[in-house]
């Protein structure tokens, strides 16, 4: 049963090893404490950071447990980048800096301090920190300029770059970074903090190599990489072989008009790894939804990770997790100078998703159905509180719905799958640092994707501008058409977007992407976050479950007997007296299972039309006829309508009895 | 008559008693099972085991498990939350966050009150405490009779932003108190008046929630003890270190969850003074897990990050115990690569260890201290008797053979996994203030702290190790060392250099006037009330705040700003003297000493001596050494010995190892000095 060959091929006894193994994550578990605690960023103290060791190649030998699942899988490429520069020039005492999206980096606002650990006068690794700056100059506030098509509008690219030198701080360089971004003392802050982390890591690994040597450590480095992947190969031993493919979509490239863009995910498991192939995806979109090569293998790594999750993260699992991401210039691996910062609600989270769905077929006790998709909403400008209107930034976003499980609903109002340890803001502290009035913050009734196991539930949130002068509002998210799906024969749920002064007579809808809108003072806003997709069935939901979910407000009364059949009787809501109509709830599933696929073939146009005379919802469109439109104008939008009902046959329908 | 002090610990399983005889200056201790389902009953049974008149108590101190367990099951009464229009799920939506990251299969628990129970109200206060909506009383007064109708019992009332302004909430309540006059209700601008709507409304909602519960709890034993002749006030354990009685238990419930936790932090705390260390590590290592505490500066470490489940601040300041997964009854197993690997599953009381031979098929720990002789085979006096045979099998299928190692060689590497973790988690809680545990001494305790103690202790280069007199009740003994404690915090925004002093102390003043009006209502004398202001700042753009002592007088705030200078410093390796400091939260820990034990001290005899009662083989660093074992309750004060050595007693094994000194000081603790190897003759 247990292979005794396993540890004696290595070097280490099986207590060294173990001792050792165990004390790199606690290194690295020690950057990100002292991080938590010393951050200027309150993008990076709600947790968007993360922290490695790599070893003197750049290989990474532990990543952070309470790390953010977008880093994962970059920081070795941008510490190998530090070490293509300047190999042969490093010495104790250095600290680095990158962010090169072109270089294996994430996105601009995501810097790393990249420190040499030495022994002997030797290099033995490297303690990498990387955090997300609240600014990093470019055209828009927050640096999430949607309109970007060069990185060129979207910030500061930071090559590898010496900040100290043998100890010394080279503030002028310093200076050059801080002094691009729209907060320069908070930057340095930062700055200062990250290096100071990486610090600890050093120090951490200096007492091992005391204690254990300078050989143990290093093939204890390597051998906890050689460990992950044995554990990946073990525990693929009991699974199928063969091949999955599955097709995502991001909204729209706007510069080719309607239409969604594909990302398709191919799964190998042949016995010897797990092998991806993403290389059939769209070319590269002109705005800044596109994702380099870091990130898209990070989203593979993350995707993969969430069905092994009790495997370290190492370059171990790197080797063990193969991936042909296809020819530079394409979604999912745009080059230079394709600007990347929305990749976090591109690609991302679709490759994610995508990976979900492909590993749901092959271990279903882990199965799960689409989560909401990440999203931002930036205000930036002038705040009319203050005498002197200091420039304020109010940069949002929320937790949403994860999908329906094989066994149990999804899990409600959740960070995203793009780093579930991201906290959401508590609205006193937004309301004490900005112009911004949240009018409502709560958990939308209807969001969740309805299905044996529905998503979890989504979130609203809303606000008013109270004084503010000279602002403009952007929005970086996605699934505005390529809805939140379900799967196994569960329903999407709610399309993404934000409406300004909704129900006043100016009302607009701004699509979930868009950037520089120009608000004023007295403006109202709001947008959802999705709920997940549903799991099964919604047929073959038990109606007691719907019923509880009335009583709770998670489902109304409308959408228990349209989504899942089930007829409710309202006696008293004041004390919870609602009642299951059997009857009822018995003819109306008959009727829906006896009309549904034919309301798929409902022609497009003549539910627009009924969408714009009020006669239909959003629900009705999206869930029971399969239609796209401009959720503003009704306008039909064919061509991700059929795209959409392409999904919807494959994910749902043909699963329905 | 003999004045008694009792301590009432009542945990999961057990209920511990400590009797402390003022005259005579002993300590008793006495065990009985807890009684989940009337918990009560375990503590009168423990007075009735221990044979206490209560006439003859003069401070009765309880930790209990009822709030904790109520938060756990979610047992409550009827339940009601009223909140701002548009807020109605903050205590559901959280922070979002995840406590396990990657696993999608694990959800976070659900809200204290059911979404259904909780009900929106208009209006709303802005961040300057601006009523930009005032309450829709026509509004508040249908619901609060729809909530009659419902039969709420308790209801809380949560607005946003009114730590700035308490205006609206008030009014709610009056409306809620008019119409439902039965119920009890309160605010969370009254419970804890600081920013930050989710920490603050799950803190109330928490209490709200376990307010009926520990109310009627606490009357029921208070009266209990009185009928038995007790005549002072029962003090309660709560989890900042401190007690209160059961006026303020009423106020402040939620205190009481996690009311035994700080106990065991309490007592290494009590234990490094007496030896004289200002800094310790106290490792009370239990069956399933251990607790770390930290000690620095004489202090325990305090937090407001805590909660008994992920997700669910209860943002009162509470002593900082981490938890970690390696007991007794850890599990070694061989994982699917083939490394060897320690916890954080256990086999808990039920199997228990392969040795216990109550079905456990798995090594553990214990197995392994037993194969290597560490632990003798007969425990508790007789009461327990372990099977080595057993235990060397298991190590032996388990872990040798699968790693082709020998059956000692297994053993020692499962105990040396299981160090090293603790060790670990030591090095987190000690970074978390910027500490070098090197520094320190380590005090182990529990169940099964004195067998690891010393190795630990190695692991970290730790070179002092403290075992107490009665490591397996050292944590009752804590509950015996508390004073009425009560902690007030206010939000305060300004920038420290511009601050207005009087109005900054004027603040104060009235803190420390509530507070004191507090202690009174206890009954505690002014001459025994101690007042400790506390002041948390930050640098301005910076999201955390860092908390400094803060004195009175004109200099106080100067002081208290070059004292957060160099705290940060020694925190996080920098200050930024350029960087304007900017108030957040004033604090006030309020005090009522209660009297302290005094504990008996005999003077070291110079060479004294003591004859173990066996010798055996027991296995240390690759090798069998022939070793004496030694009963704890022979060993005089002043007796020095060296490792390796083992010491037994009633309710713990101390080992000794090779290339240590250990002697019994004065108050009966065996210190461990170890030997570096560079110091080794």
């Amino acid at each position: 049963m247990i292979m005794a060959h396993t540890y004696k091929d290595n070097a280490l006894d099986p207590v060294t090893f173990e001792v050792l193994k165990n004390a790199f994550a606690t290194s690295v578990d020690l950057m990100s404490e002292q991080i938590l605690r010393t951050c200027y960023s309150f993008v990076i103290y709600s947790r968007d950071f993360s922290s490695a060791l790599c070893d003197a190649e750049g290989n990474t030998v532990m990543q952070g447990s309470g790390d953010i699942a977008v880093h994962v899988g970059t920081l070795h490429f941008q510490c190998k980048a530090v070490l293509e520069e300047f190999a042969g020039d490093i010495y104790p005492g250095d600290v680095f800096a990158i962010n090169d999206p072109y270089r294996g980096g994430t996105h601009l606002n995501d810097v790393s301090f990249i420190r040499p650990i030495f022994s002997e006068g030797q290099i033995i690794g490297f303690a990498q920190n990387k955090g997300h700056w609240a600014d990093i100059g470019g055209s828009v506030p927050g640096s999430f300029d949607v309109n970007a098509s060069t990185h060129f509008s979207e910030g500061l690219r930071i090559t590898p770059v010496r900040v100290w030198r043998e100890g010394v701080f080279l503030h002028d360089v310093a200076q050059l970074l801080v002094s691009n971004t729209r907060a320069p003392a908070q930057a340095l802050g930062d700055l200062q903090a990250q290096a100071e982390a990486t610090a600890v890591c050093e120090r951490e690994v200096l007492r091992l190599v005391d204690k254990y040597s300078k050989a143990t450590v290093v093939a204890a480095m390597q051998e906890t990489q050689d460990y992950v992947e044995r554990v990946v190969l073990k525990s693929l031993a009991g699974m199928p072989k063969g091949e999955w493919e599955t097709v995502d979509y991001i909204d729209a490239d706007p510069a080719l008009g309607e239409g969604m863009v594909p990302i398709r995910i191919k799964l190998t498991l042949d016995g010897n790894g797990i092998h991806y192939d993403l290389s059939g995806s769209a070319p590269a979109v002109s705005t800044f939804l596109n994702s380099s090569y870091g990130t898209t293998h990070s989203a593979i790594y993350a995707g993969t990770k969430t069905f092994f999750p009790d495997v370290p993260l190492n370059s171990g699992f790197y080797r063990a997790v193969t991936a042909n991401i296809g020819e530079e210039g394409s979604v999912v691996n745009a080059g230079w100078p394709h600007a990347v910062t929305g990749f976090c609600s591109g690609p991302y989270e679709k490759v994610m998703n995508g990976i979900f769905e492909l590993w749901s077929g092959v271990m279903p006790k882990r199965a799960m159905a689409c989560a909401f998709n990440l999203e931002y909403l930036l205000i930036g400008g002038n705040d009319g509180r203050t005498g002197s209107g200091d420039y304020f930034m109010w940069y949002d976003w929320m937790a949403g719905g994860w999908g329906g499980r094989q066994t149990k609903d999804g899990s409600s109002a959740t960070s995203p799958v793009f780093g579930t340890g991201l906290a959401v803001q508590p609205v006193e502290g937004q309301e004490r640092l900005n112009p911004v009035l949240t009018m409502c913050h709560e958990i939308s009734m209807d969001s969740a994707g309805p299905g044996r196991f529905r998503g979890g539930c989504g979130v609203e949130k809303g606000g008013k501008l109270t004084q503010v002068d000279k602002t403009v509002m952007s929005y970086c998210c996605d699934r505005g058409r390529s809805v939140t799906w379900g799967v196994n024969g569960g329903l999407p749920s709610v399309p993404h977007g934000v409406w300004i002064n909704k129900g006043a007579p100016d009302e607009k809808y701004l699509g979930a992407t868009f950037s520089n809108v120009t608000v004023r003072s007295g403006d109202t806003f709001t947008r959802p976050s999705a709920g997940g997709g549903g799991f099964g069935d919604p047929l073959e939901r038990e109606a007691e479950a719907v019923l509880e979910d009335v009583i709770d407000g998670y489902v109304s009364v409308e959408r228990a007997e349209c989504d899942y059949g089930v007829v409710i009787q309202v006696n008293d809501p004041d004390i919870d007296d609602y009642e299951i109509n059997a009857e009822r709830t018995a003819k109306a599933r008959e009727w829906i299972r006896a009309n549904r696929r034919e309301w798929l073939q409902t022609p497009p146009e003549d539910v627009a039309k009924q969408y714009r005379d009020g006669e239909l919802n959003v629900l009705d469109v999206i869930r029971r006829y399969g239609v796209v439109l401009d959720w503003g104008t009704g306008e039909l939008l064919e061509k991700s309508t059929q795209q959409y009902r392409d999904s919807l046959a494959k994910r749902s329908s043909c699963y329905w009895t | 008559m003999s004045k008694l002090r009792v301590a009432v610990d009542a945990g999961g399983t057990f209920t511990d008693v400590c009797i402390y005889h003022e005259d005579t200056q002993q300590f008793r201790v006495t065990k009985v099972p807890s009684t989940p389902s009337n918990p009560k009953q375990a503590v009168i049974d423990g007075v009735r085991r221990g044979e206490i008149d209560l006439s003859d108590v003069e401070l009765f101190f309880h930790g209990t498990t009822v709030a904790t367990n109520a938060l756990i099951t979610r047992r409550f009464p009827k339940a009601a939350l009223v909140t701002t229009k548009g807020f109605r799920d903050v205590i559901e939506i959280r922070d979002g966050t995840k406590d396990n990251l990657w696993d999608a299969y694990e959800d976070v628990s659900g809200p204290y009150i059911r979404r259904r129970d909780r009900f929106e109200v208009t209006e709303r206060v802005d961040y300057a405490g601006e009523v930009v909506t005032p309450l829709d009383e026509e509004e508040a007064r249908i619901l609060a009779r729809k909530l009659k109708r419902r039969g709420a019992t308790t209801v809380a009332v949560c607005f946003i932003n009114s730590y700035a302004n308490a205006e609206n909430e008030k009014r709610m309540r009056e409306i809620l108190e008019e119409e439902i006059p039965e119920a009890s209700v309160s605010t969370s601008s009254d419970i804890l008046p600081e920013i930050f709507e989710h920490d603050r409304f799950n803190t109330a909602v928490a209490n709200t929630v376990l307010g009926p519960l520990v109310s009627d709890y606490v009357k029921q034993l208070d009266d209990e003890l009185s009928a038995g002749g007790y005549d002072n006030d029962l003090l309660l354990l709560h989890s900042g270190g401190g007690s209160m009685t059961p006026a303020m238990a009423k106020h402040f419930p939620v205190r009481l969850a996690a009311s035994g936790i700080a106990a065991g932090a309490i007592a290494a705390k009590h234990i490094a003074e007496q030896c004289g260390y200002q800094n310790a590590v106290g490792l009370d290592m239990g069956g399933t897990s251990t607790d770390i505490s930290l000690i620095h500066d004489g202090e325990l470490r305090v937090t407001k990050q805590w909660g008994v489940e992920y997700g669910h601040p209860i943002v009162f300041p509470s002593i900082e115990v981490l938890t970690v997964g390696a007991g007794g009854g850890s599990l070694a197993h061989i994982d699917i690569a083939g490394a060897l690997r320690n916890g954080p599953q256990s086999a808990g009381a039920d199997p228990g260890p392969a040795c216990y031979e109550r079905g456990g098929t798995e090594p553990t720990n214990t197995d392994a201290n037993l194969a290597l002789n560490r632990l003798g085979t007969v425990l508790a006096g007789g009461a327990l008797e372990l099977n080595r045979e057993k235990a060397t099998q298991v190590i032996e299928e388990r872990v040798g053979q699968p790693l082709s190692l020998d059956t000692a060689e297994a053993a020692q590497a499962v105990i040396k996994v299981a160090n090293a973790n603790m060790a670990d988690a030591v090095r987190l809680v000690s970074i978390r203030r910027g500490l070098d545990p090197r520094d320190f001494a380590l005090i182990a305790f529990g169940g099964a702290g004195a067998l690891h103690g010393a190795e630990v202790a190695k692991e970290l280069g730790i070179p002092a190790v403290i075992v107490p007199p009665n490591p397996g009740v050292t944590s009752a003994m804590g509950c015996l060392l508390v004073d009425i404690q009560h902690d007030l915090s206010m939000m305060y925004t300004a920038a420290a250099e511009s601050a207005d002093l009087e109005d900054l102390e004027r603040q104060f003043r009235s803190l420390e006037d509530e507070a004191v009006d507090r202690l009174r209502h206890e009954g505690v004398a002014d001459a025994d009330v101690v007042l400790q202001r506390g002041i948390s700042m930050r640098y301005q753009g910076q999201w955390r705040s860092l908390q400094v002592a803060m004195g009175s007088g004109e200099a106080s705030l100067e002081d208290a700003i070059e004292m957060f200078h160099q705290e940060h410093e020694r925190q996080f390796s920098f200050r930024q003297n350029a960087l304007p400091v900017e108030i957040y939260q004033l604090h006030l820990r309020a005090v009522g000493k209660t009297p302290r034990p005094e504990f008996p001290r005999s003077e070291r005899q110079p060479g004294a001596q003591a004859e173990p009662h066996a010798h055996r083989e027991v296995y240390f660093e690759g090798q069998w050494y022939q070793t004496p074992v030694y009963d704890r309750t022979t060993l005089p004060v002043g007796f020095e010995f060296s490792g390796p050595a083992i010491i037994d007693q009633l309710d713990s094994t101390t080992v000794v190892p090779p290339d240590t000194v250990a002697s019994i000081d004065e108050w009966k603790n065996i210190r461990i000095q170890l030997i570096q190897s560079g110091e080794k003759a």
